[in-house]
């Protein structure tokens, strides 16, 4: 019986085309987050674009009704151009928040919360490891967060053009790209944690708790000095302002580099634990 | 071990799965304990327990789900962990509680699937899907239970794996559905794959298994042939004489229990040889005579303790 046994059909394949395999599942799973995350962020940045030239004009009044510490804690500076005003209206809290929040949503629902959910079991009785599934997840996190900014670059610009504002496109790009590396930082939280949580709610606790006592000490230290050196263990510190300063590659590259680490890291743990 | 010398060493492997003191204790409470067998090539393995027994646990634990916190698991002569991927390449799996994204059809699931394991197309679904009366295009959160388990079972099978781990396979299947999970397995020990089968359901593993292991609270009590269980067991035996005949005659014979006498009837369990008992009816005359050899399900009572 044995010696006329044909082998399975299935193959151990490289662990580079099993990736493959996850990414491309992973991307169909999220492709409605193009629209239900994308599609509000590019409204409302959108309609912000359209808003200037009507509003440009009461700028300066604007600037100087804002106390000087609001204008310190929001990095805002000047109120002279459309990029600026998208600068200070999307990108200081609004769509890093919401978009970090995607990349976690992204973790936690191809990891914690599929195990809470009992999905692993037939994805890791396959021959995808538990290190290409995590590989795979921030792919598709990076991915899904790169392709939301460029709808939202993308509209923002063509309102801004249809209303009279010619924005940059090179400059809201470069606003949006900054984005991508800290909600990148965010989804390594959420690895981290599942390297020692079973399901998603506790994940995704930790990573938005993470997030928002970031930002609020960030902004804590812009106002109060006593708190400034406490920046330091915020990535917001290093998030800066690319709209008015350009990228800057060195915190861009740190950041990703830690978004790298954290998620190796809870790839690490989440490889030595059991799936339950 | 360089790869030509580990490839040699598979070659030679007729033991598919093979646990050697496999415990695994979730902190204090129990999970398995030194649980040790050997399922060989072409066999159909039935796994008994009620559940929290540590069937489920013990199938986690050699799939890698879970790390032994003793003992080791080898599969297809390999280590269960070091070798996971060459292990779970040549193995299909279907949990006890089946499960995936609601919003999938079954389809993209084997695509993905079969995409996972390497295969150009979806391998035997498609003939699956027809035996199962799988329905691949609805998505799996409209499916009912007993739908969504044929969709388990495909997955678990369309790539021609030589070994099938089966968690509770029949859930939730329709009668007709369970006569074709059956038909499905004595199909796969003729083409002589390995079929490990979980399950509480006594009167499907009397049916189609070689072996059975019974595990009780964690631990692993009988491995035994299925036909080498019933066999040995005791029978039911109900004797009907054409007078009253004394029931001490047969209450002192070696291996009758439980005779209760009813007129011209005694009703006793027989165990070991009937030679005796044979014997002792034969000195009277004999009306009517059955003998009826206890279910699987009788004889697991009896490892538990319970009455069967």
């Amino acid at each position: 019986m044995s010696a006329t046994l044909a082998p399975s059909t299935s193959v151990a394949r490289p662990p580079s085309r099993t990736l493959l395999a996850v990414l491309r599942r992973g991307l169909l799973d999220h492709r409605r987050a193009l629209l239900s995350w994308g599609g509000p962020l590019a409204f409302m940045s959108a309609l912000m674009a359209a808003m200037w030239p009507s509003i440009e004009g009461s700028m300066d009044q604007l600037m100087e009704s804002y106390p000087a510490q609001l204008k310190e804690a929001f990095n805002i500076r000047e109120l002279t151009s459309v990029e600026a005003y998208i600068d200070a209206e999307m990108l200081s809290l609004l769509i890093p928040l919401a978009v970090a929040f995607l990349a976690v949503r992204v973790i936690v629902r191809a990891l914690a919360g599929a195990e809470e959910r009992g999905y692993l079991d037939i994805v890791l009785t396959t021959p995808i490891s538990r290190r290409t599934l995590v590989a795979g997840a921030c792919g598709v996190a990076a991915a899904i967060v790169a392709a939301v900014l460029a709808i939202v670059t993308a509209l923002t610009w063509l309102a801004g053009l249809v209303a009279g504002a010619d924005p940059s496109l090179v400059v809201l790009a470069r606003g949006m790209a900054n984005v991508w590396p800290l909600a990148l930082f965010f989804a390594g939280v959420a690895v981290l944690a599942t390297g020692w949580l079973h399901s998603g709610g506790p994940v995704t606790a930790i990573a938005a708790a993470t997030l928002l006592g970031m930002y609020v000490l960030d902004l804590l230290g812009k106002l109060a000095d006593p708190i400034e050196p406490l920046r330091a263990l915020s990535v917001f510190k290093y998030y800066g302002s690319a709209i008015q300063d350009g990228i800057d590659p060195l915190a861009f590259a740190g950041i990703t580099f830690a978004a790298v680490a954290l998620a190796v890291a809870g790839a690490l743990l989440f490889e030595r634990r059991d799936v339950l | 071990m360089p790869a030509p010398q580990r490839v040699a060493r598979i070659g030679a492997v007729t033991a598919v799965i093979e646990l050697d003191r496999l415990t695994k204790r979730y902190g204090a409470a129990r999970g398995i304990e030194d649980v040790t067998m050997t399922v060989e090539r072409g066999e159909v393995f039935g796994f008994l327990g009620p559940n929290g027994a540590g069937k489920t646990t013990t199938i986690r634990t050699f799939l890698d789900l879970l790390h032994p916190t003793g003992g080791s698991a080898r599969i297809f002569g390999l280590d269960s962990h070091r070798d996971r991927a060459a292990i779970h390449a040549r193995l299909g799996n279907l949990p006890g509680d089946f499960a995936y994204e609601p919003r999938l059809r079954g389809r993209e699931l084997l695509e993905y699937l079969a995409q996972a394991r390497g295969l150009d197309g979806l391998g035997r679904a498609a003939e699956l899907a027809e035996r199962f009366q799988a329905d691949l295009d609805r998505p799996l959160g409209e499916l009912s239970r007993g739908n969504r388990q044929k969709i388990g079972l495909v997955q678990a099978a369309l790539h021609d794996p030589e070994l099938l781990v089966l968690d509770e396979p029949t859930g939730g299947l329709d009668p007709l559905m369970q006569e074709a999970f059956l038909d499905f397995v004595a199909e796969q020990r003729q083409r002589g794959r390995t079929v490990f089968l979980s399950s509480h359901e006594l009167d499907e593993v009397e049916r189609c298994c070689d072996r059975v292991g019974i595990i009780r609270e964690g631990r692993l009590v009988a491995v035994e042939d299925v036909e080498e269980v019933t066999r040995r067991a005791y029978r039911h035996v109900t004797l009907e004489f054409a007078a009253r005949v004394d029931p001490d005659e047969f209450r002192r014979l070696p291996g009758v229990i439980d005779l209760v006498p009813d007129g011209r009837t005694l009703t006793f369990k027989a165990t070991g040889d009937l030679d005796p008992v044979i014997k002792a009816a034969a000195r009277h005359t004999v009306t009517d005579i059955e003998l009826v050899r206890p279910t699987l399900e009788e004889v697991f009572l009896t490892y538990y303790g319970a009455p069967a």
